[in-house]
């Protein structure tokens, strides 16, 4: 531990006072006399590090950034002592439409609706309310609806580096194939 | 049907619309997707329908299309089938059925995969976790909320006070008037240069309330039009107006 590159202490640091997924960018723009290829070295090393140690936390790719997480192993001591932590809990309905509207985004409750086949208001408001999707814009056709999108609290949330790293669910390869343009 | 009141609420849980009862139903009954027996499952189905009329006649209606639509297909299997002259294949009358059972299937398999992801707040946890800021008030509370509209008019509202109290009220001495059509076009003006704005600042050169108000309506009728758009990065920060391409 003595003889550890100083970039990675200072890295490792940053990350453990950051309050959200520290970004790569965010680090690079801090640390400008070191390049971007050795401070995602870095990074890799130091996710290395602590996944191998055998701590009760991990250091996780998330959201584009980088974060020190539990291991899901320990929730249920963490829940226990902090009683302010609500059960997290989206019903199947409001979980189907956050998945539709993460992999075919951006898209419109119409069509959100035509694929589940009953009428997702109630979800959607629910969803927007929460800040897992967002309005997206507008779409061009008649009546111009809103377009959703999944925010980065959804990636923060369940855990995703990206959108490419949803789940892979049967042909949802190809879909997610296609979310890769942003449109 | 068999079982208690409870066993039934876990069934009515089980469900989360038409198709995954009707996935339900195939899976159950062992039967090929692309083969389904329709005027068994279409019985099936309407005893869960009379089952969710005794007990929750709220979620009724969104089976309800469903039922019917499984009626029709039903007759029109029982038809004989006319050849269309064009067509070298007749259609089956389940096709159209069958194509939206997979493709609602493979999304809810993915939400059931989301489900058992390691989900922040519930299996892991980053240092100083703070729900109340993560996530906010618990959604019970605060349902059909929309944080943006709220912000907005809170935004407006203060923009409002705030001015009866620091400039004079030059109301009467004004006899100018002023229209939402010509305050719309010098906002698209603005924008164009700007290109994006806070929703506050829009108000900056409004000298007295009946102006404000002038202006907030121009925005809700920019809004409304598609011109502009409205974005609030996250609950804490200021409402931000901008330019639709």
């Amino acid at each position: 531990m003595n003889n550890r590159n100083p970039l990675i202490n200072i890295i490792e640091c940053l990350i453990f006072v950051s309050q959200a997924p520290l970004t790569i960018q965010e680090i690079s723009d801090f640390l400008k006399d070191f390049d971007k290829k050795e401070i995602s070295d870095a990074l890799s090393e130091l996710e290395e590090q602590w996944s191998g140690m055998g701590r009760s936390f991990v250091l996780s790719s998330i959201a584009g950034g980088y974060q020190f997480r539990t291991r899901p192993e320990y929730s249920e001591y963490i829940t226990e002592f902090n009683k302010e932590i609500k059960k997290f809990r989206l019903s199947k309905a409001a979980l189907e439409v956050l998945a539709i509207v993460a992999y075919k985004q951006p898209v419109t409750k119409i069509e959100v609706e035509k694929i589940r086949g009953v009428d997702c208001s109630s979800s959607v408001s629910m969803l927007l309310e929460k800040r897992f999707v967002e309005i997206a814009g507008r779409k061009e056709v008649p009546g111009k609806p809103f377009l959703y999108r999944t925010t980065n609290l959804f990636l923060e949330t369940f855990g995703l580096k990206n959108l490419k790293d949803l789940p892979t669910v049967k042909e949802i390869e190809k879909i997610k194939e296609d979310i890769e343009e942003p449109g | 049907m068999e079982g208690s009141q409870s066993a039934y609420s876990v069934r009515l849980e089980m469900f989360s619309g038409p198709l995954d009862l009707l996935l339900h139903l195939i899976k159950k009954n062992e039967v090929d997707i692309y083969d389904i027996p329709i005027a068994e499952i279409t019985e099936q189905y309407l005893e869960y329908l009379d089952f969710l009329k005794k007990v929750n006649l709220e979620v009724v209606g969104e089976y309800m299309s469903m039922a019917a639509e499984l009626g029709y297909i039903k007759s029109r299997m029982l038809l004989p089938r006319i050849k269309d002259e064009d067509e070298e294949e007749e259609q089956d009358p389940r096709e159209e059925l069958v194509r939206r059972l997979l493709e609602y299937e493979k999304y809810r398999d993915a939400a059931a995969e989301l489900g058992t992801m390691e989900i922040l707040g519930k299996d892991v946890f980053p240092a100083g976790y703070d729900h109340r800021e993560m996530f906010g008030e618990p959604a019970e509370e605060t349902e059909f909320v929309k944080f943006d509209l709220w912000t907005l008019v809170d935004t407006f509202s203060r923009i409002y006070s705030d001015r009866k109290k620091s400039e004079t009220e030059d109301i009467f001495l004004s006899s100018q008037t002023y229209t939402v059509e010509e305050r719309k076009n010098q906002l698209i003006e603005v924008m164009r240069r700007e290109k994006e704005a806070f929703f506050e600042d829009l108000f900056e050169g409004d000298k007295n309330r009946m102006k404000l108000v002038v202006t907030f309506i121009s925005i809700l009728e920019l809004l409304k039009d598609g011109i502009l758009d409205i974005f609030q990065p996250t609950f804490k920060e200021p409402i931000k107006i901008i330019l639709k391409q």
